[in-house]
């Protein structure tokens, strides 16, 4: 328990300073936002109305006591509201966190399903054509952006062959096979990536597991080759998996822009990226807060399913 | 060495990464009644007056109404006005259509559009309109149907202001401006952030018949390609901006229509407050430097056109075949403009431009190519588009190249790009001196006489060859790709394009 | 190596041809050329023209520089950097440790676009700036696996002796750790270099990256989006571009890995092809049909260069109730002979000939099937490290119980009972809590303890033990040996123990196979071998053991590395009676129930 407090109190001080150096930066960069909301599609406002809206803004005040105030909001649970149109950022974040996470879990099942059956089997027979053909494969997905793919994705399946929509989100409850649609092609386009990873991550593994005395021993107990690979290799090449595994989803968190961009994918990653653009301070750093916090979640419940996978590690 | 069986391994692959493709893609269908929309970004917000962009404006030309429009040629009409004119004083008088009423059930008089026009004005005031609205020495409302404008100077172009999508006249009671109370065709019905947002019929709106669609759904696709793409795919009905890459695909299309405008140019701006860009003749071998055609062909895929003039549409009155050529691409001259400003073996400099939209970078990349040519060795500066903006408008870079748009079709809209005494922004050149250009739109201004307006304005166009407030470089088309089916809708010429969204109004299968 | 070189003369290929690009008769990769834009064939420009026209095939290789340069310089800066902080902070833990992985936590936790967007927009984009995202994006990656593998290697047993030697720190971390831990960080070296010229692209594509007109495959690919539908090829060379490099970076981090690993999975020894082969001798079968007949028995592996065998017409009986040892120094192929026996031949190696009768039934032709009933069944086989024998994950009670359940059908429950009495019946006190125990957390002896139980599991009627005690401290050494004899005599078990003392064969043993590279040197029963050694090499050995339980040392020189065989008599070069017979290969002969190898037996003898 004590170990726990531990970590949540440094996961917290951990958020603080990530908040904090993203706080600063973003004042810091040039740009805007009064400047940026009233020159939206290139109009060219009057000086005096950018003045006033800073001024209504709160951005004349010194940095400092803005900072304070981004504090004091903070140990409310007040996330603040956008500076755009006075939306309530935690109402963004509750909004498009859900289906971000939706995306990532999607693309990481997708990615663990093909790819940890691939690379045990590309282990199992190293060298071996589908060795070769799946190794290839993983460095050409590498290779190919997401962007691209996205793109390609949609020319032949939405635009030629009209099979698929171009894009976009329905809500589960809406329409539950539309949804399940629009999922598949970026969830394929999150795969990618992190399918490649853990093609390499699990084949290596796998190979140097295989070379272990215990695999030898379970042999020679006369053990089926199912069993052993199973139990005796799979099972013990999934630690540095997931180690790998756990790194990923957390980067994953604020790192499928291009995907939610690509498929219209109305996640977190858009906000983001729109509030950067619009300078929109209070939005930048809530949804960096948000995904820090998970981030650091992830990794603790990474650290629980390593000790359980792994009896060697102690918590100490 | 364990063995596992290749079926196996296949066999359960297979079952999983099939099962999403056999699936029928329900797609989503059109419907009766509604018009799907692919907006290119999401409006900021729906204040009526401050400035949020060509999709704000859309919105907010269908939820609001202004006192003038423009009809589908562009010509310039009244939409809450009934008429308007100029009276003996030279005040500007409107006569309100006596049925327009506010969603709230509340008449539209003219103590709301007076009320209006003192908030856009205001000390405090964000508005767009700020400036010009403040040029209006009073409102006067002699009756509740009638608004009389005393000007504290005469203005030519002053009704044209009315049209402004950031000119809506809102209920006077209004207190909570981001959903002020207006009196459109359309009120937002729901909306998610950042994603989409339904419009439906305004149950009390006052113009029988209208508007022919009783639901509006705009959904925001902000990559080009997809937005191209939820198009030809039926995803939906009806998309803005097309990417040029993709307009022969649409018109190629039987079951779709492309309506392309050129509206909006490109153009370099110079910082005026160091050398040596603060020379004309500087500025002069600039304009003389960049071959238009490529970035035609590179930038917009051949949709657009090359400007060598001044930005003046041509089959305008004010267009002059020969001013359009004053500064023609060419080279040598551009060198001896070089030599006589002093620069002989020309020199270095910067050249920002935002990396965000590919227009800006390719024409920079090209704009590069052809100063080099001439001795100008400009290193990119690209940037995000905040940082363009906010250093635009303070003055922080030698040459930039951008992309704008006047106001309105009258060369009054060139104002806001060429007149550099206007207060510091991105989108005109840094503290530039270029008086007789200034003074001469100042003059085309007050003018009322047609004649005079066009030589005032031909002058002006001689006066900016030389002054060179930017350098145009080519016009770019607008396109607006929709459903053939569609009918009612036009893509408005010029630099009135961003406003066609208002015709969606008239908009409607069939 | 010479895995090495294929992948590597190809990353090396792409370097240099990269390098060389201001060499070669290129075209100016930044002139424009609107007029033949997106043209997909012109003289001089093989692979056509951008969408301004400029070369294809030119801003392809003049590209590679900026691109290269990127992932080659954020990979190495992080590799370096973040390398340093994980070896440091999994070091000295502490303070260290606190700042190294609190501050990947940090970066880790800003999403990666908005970090490069941040550092981009302050910096202003370009190549360098480009670099300092990268580098500073796959820090966290390196200081989690050098952390990792430093906390993992701090209590091994190598580093613990160097530090005992009383080595500096930073030596200890530069020469012994960090060799030992560069095999991941290779590996994370491959990742990030590939996934670099990937992220390039991708902040390209959002206007962050390298700076038009400047070459890079990122905005290549960026630039060749737009016009994907008129000029897909202008995708495809790049994307190509990319793959090979992948590809090239992947081969070569793995093959380095593989060199720089000493566990090293494809660890075949190099041996060199014996000229010619022995005839075999097969004596007379004796009356009673024996547990185990080996006859003839040869290994062979391939290797590059031909095919090599570490064991080689060997030759032994067994009979029930008796045990056999086999003694020989490292290398000497007696384990290898045990592994063949029991169908557990790394891939590499295989049985090219002999015969192995285990009830008269030959278990090298047996399928895999069959012999897979037989293997913990009734055969079993003990290793020599308890340590990395048994599976460090599961409970050692189920790893038992796993034995019972392969062979018998008895229900889970009564598997883990049955498991807690055999390890009752190795010795282990407290039998039911040590079941629950994972394998790090009992003794080495007690390790050893549950190795036995697991084979006698389902009774086995053979036991080949491959030095069961060699890991072991000297005291427990002597406990496992008498419970090895208890088990032989109460199950009545034939034994095969496989060491290199012949103290613990005098002690054990009743029979003994002597092997010297690959072959049998002499075999026969224990007390008449060990009274009249025939074979110089057995009296060498005899005559080397003090009365501990240690490699014998005395005799001078080391056996031949198995590619440097000599042709006669292979143990001749270390052989002080060695004469000019012994240059021809020497048959095993048998003599009065002894064999032995050797020309001079007879007289030496005397």
């Amino acid at each position: 328990m004590w170990w726990l407090a531990r970590r949540v109190g440094l996961s917290l001080l951990l958020m603080w300073v990530v908040a904090s150096i993203v706080f600063l930066a973003l004042h810091m960069v040039p740009g805007d936002p009064a400047e940026m909301l009233l020159s939206t599609g290139g109009a060219m406002p009057d000086a005096y109305a950018i003045a006033e809206l800073r001024e209504r803004l709160g951005l004349n005040r010194p940095i400092l006591e803005q900072y304070g105030a981004f504090l004091y909001g903070l140990t409310q649970g007040d996330l603040g509201t956008s500076l755009v149109d006075d939306y309530p950022v935690s109402a963004e974040i509750a909004l498009r966190l859900p289906r971000t996470l939706e995306l990532i879990l999607a693309g990481t099942l997708l990615a663990v399903l093909v790819a940890l059956p691939a690379g045990t089997f590309a282990a199992v027979r190293q060298g071996g054509a589908f060795d070769r053909i799946a190794s290839s494969l993983a460095a050409v997905l590498q290779a190919v952006p997401v962007f691209v793919l996205g793109t390609l994705l949609i020319l032949v399946l939405a635009q030629w062959l009209r099979w698929m929509p171009a894009g976009g989100y329905v809500p589960l409850a809406e329409d539950p096979m539309r949804h399940l649609v629009l999922l598949s092609l970026p969830a394929i386009a999150v795969a990618k990536g992190l399918a490649a990873t853990i093609f390499r991550m699990t084949r290596a593994s796998v190979l140097d597991a295989l070379s272990r005395d215990h695999v030898r021993t379970a042999r020679a107990k006369g053990l089926t080759p199912q069993r052993v690979l199973r139990r005796h290799v799979v099972r013990n090449a999934l630690i540095p998996v997931t180690t790998v595994l756990g790194l990923q989803m957390g980067t994953l968190l604020g790192g499928t822009v291009l995907v939610e961009y690509v498929f219209n994918w109305p996640g977190l990653s858009t906000p983001l990226l729109r509030a950067v653009e619009a300078r929109d301070y209070p939005m930048v750093v809530g949804i960096v807060i948000t995904v820090s916090g998970l981030f650091l979640l992830i990794n603790l419940a990474m650290d629980l399913i390593y000790a359980a996978l792994d009896p060697r590690i102690t918590r100490s | 060495m364990p063995h596992l069986t290749r079926r196996t391994l296949f066999g359960a692959a297979a079952g999983l990464g099939a099962a999403p493709m056999l699936t029928n893609p329900a797609r989503a269908q059109q419907r009766p009644g509604v018009i799907r929309m692919g907006l290119s970004a999401w409006p900021p917000n729906l204040q009526p007056w401050p400035s949020t962009g060509a999709s704000a404006g859309t919105v907010k030309m269908l939820i609001h109404r202004r006192l003038m429009r423009f009809d589908e040629k562009g010509e310039l009409q009244g939409e809450l006005a009934s008429e308007y004119s100029r009276d003996a004083e030279g005040a500007w008088v409107f006569k309100l259509r006596p049925d327009a009423v506010f969603h709230n059930g509340e008449k539209v008089t003219a103590e709301d559009v007076k009320w209006c026009i003192e908030q856009i004005a205001a000390e405090r005031s964000t508005a767009y309109y700020r400036t010009q609205m403040q040029q209006i020495e009073r409102v006067e409302t002699p009756d509740p149907h009638t608004v009389r404008l005393v000007m504290k100077a005469p203005n030519v172009t002053a009704p044209l202001w009315f049209a402004n999508y950031n000119m809506a006249i809102v209920w006077r009671g209004s207190r909570d401006m981001a959903n002020a109370i207006g009196c459109g065709p359309y009120r937002v019905a729901s909306q998610e952030r950042g994603t989409w947002i339904q419009l439906e019929k305004a149950n009390n709106y006052w113009v029988p018949g209208l508007p022919r669609t009783p639901v509006i759904r705009m959904v925001v696709y902000a990559d080009e390609n997809l937005r191209l793409a939820a198009l030809q795919s039926g995803d939906v009905d009806m998309v803005e901006y097309v990417p040029w890459s993709g307009m022969a695909a649409v018109e190629n299309d039987p079951r779709l229509k492309l309506d392309a405008q050129m509206g909006p140019f490109m153009d370099i701006l110079f910082n005026g407050t160091r050398p040596p860009f603060n020379n004309p003749l500087v500025r002069r071998a600039v304009a003389h430097a960049v071959k238009r055609e490529d970035i035609v062909r590179v930038a917009f895929s051949g949709r657009g056109k090359p400007i060598e003039g001044m930005p003046i549409v041509e089959g305008t009155p004010w267009y002059d075949a020969e001013l359009a050529k004053g500064h023609a691409y060419d080279p040598e001259r551009a060198k001896a403009l070089l030599t006589q400003a002093g620069f002989p073996n020309g020199f270095s400099t910067t050249l920002l431009a935002t990396s965000q939209f590919g227009m800006h970078k390719d024409s920079a990349e090209i704009s590069q190519q052809y100063l080099a040519a001439i001795g100008i060795q400009a290193e990119l500066r690209l940037t995000d588009w905040s940082t363009r903006v906010s250093a635009g408008i303070r003055g922080q870079y030698d040459i930039a190249v951008h992309g704008v748009s006047a106001d309105f079709n009258d060369p009054d809209g060139l104002t806001v790009v060429l007149d550099t005494s206007l207060s510091d922004a991105h989108g005109r050149s840094f503290r530039l001196s270029t008086p007789r250009t200034v003074e001469l739109l100042a003059k085309g201004r007050t003018e009322f006489d047609q004649a005079k307006r066009i030589e005032i304005y031909k002058d002006m166009q001689r006066a900016a060859l030389e002054e060179v407030p930017v350098v145009a470089l080519a016009w770019r088309e607008q396109g607006y790709g929709f459903d053939r089916r569609i009918t009612g809708f036009t893509n408005l010429p010029g630099a009135l394009t961003t406003s066609s969204g208002a015709l969606l109004e008239f908009a409607a299968f069939g | 190596m010479r895995r090495l070189w294929l992948p590597a003369g190809f990353v090396a290929l792409i370097v240099l041809i990269a390098a060389a690009a201001p060499l070669l008769p290129l075209m100016d990769p930044v002139r424009q050329d609107v007029a033949n834009r997106l043209v997909a064939y012109l003289p001089g420009s093989p692979m056509g023209r951008d969408e301004f026209g400029r070369d294809v095939m030119s801003r392809l290789i003049w590209g590679a520089r900026s691109s290269l340069a990127v992932a080659f310089a954020s990979a190495a800066i992080a590799a370096v950097i973040g390398t340093a902080l994980g070896l440091l902070g999994g070091w000295f833990r502490g303070l260290a440790e606190v700042l190294a992985i609190r501050g990947a936590d940090v970066v880790l936790c800003f999403p990666p676009v908005l970090l490069a967007l941040l550092v981009v927009t302050l910096l202003g984009p370009g190549t360098g700036t480009l670099i300092l995202v990268l580098s500073v994006l796959y820090l966290p990656g390196f200081i989690r696996v050098s952390f990792a593998e430093v906390l993992s290697a701090r209590s091994q047993d190598y580093v613990e002796a160097v530090r005992a030697l009383g080595a500096r720190t930073p030596r200890i971390l530069l020469r012994t750790v960090l060799p030992n831990i560069a095999g991941p960080v290779l590996v994370q070296v491959s990742l990030a270099v590939a996934s670099a010229v990937v992220l390039e692209s991708g902040l390209s594509f959002l206007g962050l990256g390298v700076v038009p007109p400047t070459p890079s495959w990122g905005l290549m690919i960026r630039g060749a989006r737009a016009t994907m539908e008129q000029a897909p090829m202008l995708l495809l060379w790049p994307c190509l571009a990319l793959t090979a490099t992948i590809l090239a970076m992947n081969l070569l981090c793995d093959a380095v890995r593989d060199v720089a690993d000493k566990r090293g999975g494809g660890g075949a020894p190099k041996l060199r092809l014996v000229d010619r082969l022995l005839p075999g001798l097969f004596p007379a079968p004796a009356a009673p049909r024996p547990l185990l007949d080996v006859q003839g028995l040869t290994v062979e592996i391939a290797v590059p260069g031909g095919i090599i065998r570490p064991v080689e017409d060997m030759s032994f009986r067994l009979d029930t109730g008796r045990t056999l040892a086999i003694v020989g120094e490292s290398g000497s192929g007696k384990s290898m002979a045990a592994t063949a026996i029991m169908g557990l031949l790394p891939p590499a190696a295989r049985v090219a000939d002999g015969v192995a009768r285990f009830d008269g039934e030959d278990l090298l032709r047996m399928p895999e099937a069959a012999r897979r009933k037989l293997r913990g069944g009734a055969m079993a086989m003990v290793f020599q490290d308890p340590m990395s024998s048994l599976n460090p994950v599961h409970r050692v009670g189920d790893q038992v119980a796993e034995a019972i359940r392969a062979h018998r059908d008895v229900p889970a429950a009564k598997a883990s009972a049955e498991a807690v009495g055999l390890l009752k019946r190795v010795g282990i006190a407290d039998p039911d809590r040590r079941a629950r125990a994972y394998p790090h957390e009992l003794s080495g002896g007690m390790r050893q303890r549950v190795m036995i139980a697991m084979a006698i599991a389902n009774k086995p009627r053979l036991l080949i033990a491959d030095e069961p005690t060699t890991a072991l401290d000297v005291t427990v050494q002597a406990a496992i040996l008498d419970l090895l004899a208890d088990l032989r005599r109460e199950e009545g078990m034939g034994l095969v123990l496989i060491t290199h003392s012949l103290g613990v064969v005098a002690e054990v043993a009743e029979d003994v196979v002597v092997m010297y590279a690959a072959q049998v040197v002499e075999r026969g029963p224990v007390s008449q071998v060990f009274a009249n050694p025939l074979h110089p090499y057995t009296r060498a050995l005899l005559a080397a053991v003090p009365d501990g339980d240690i490699e014998p040392e005395g005799i001078p020189g080391v056996v031949p590395r198995p590619d440097r065989w000599p042709p006669g008599c292979r143990f001749a070069p270390r052989c002080t009676f060695a004469t000019e017979a012994c240059e021809t290969p020497p048959p095993l002969e048998e003599v009065q129930g002894q064999a032995v190898r050797c020309v001079r037996w007879r007289e030496l003898r005397a």
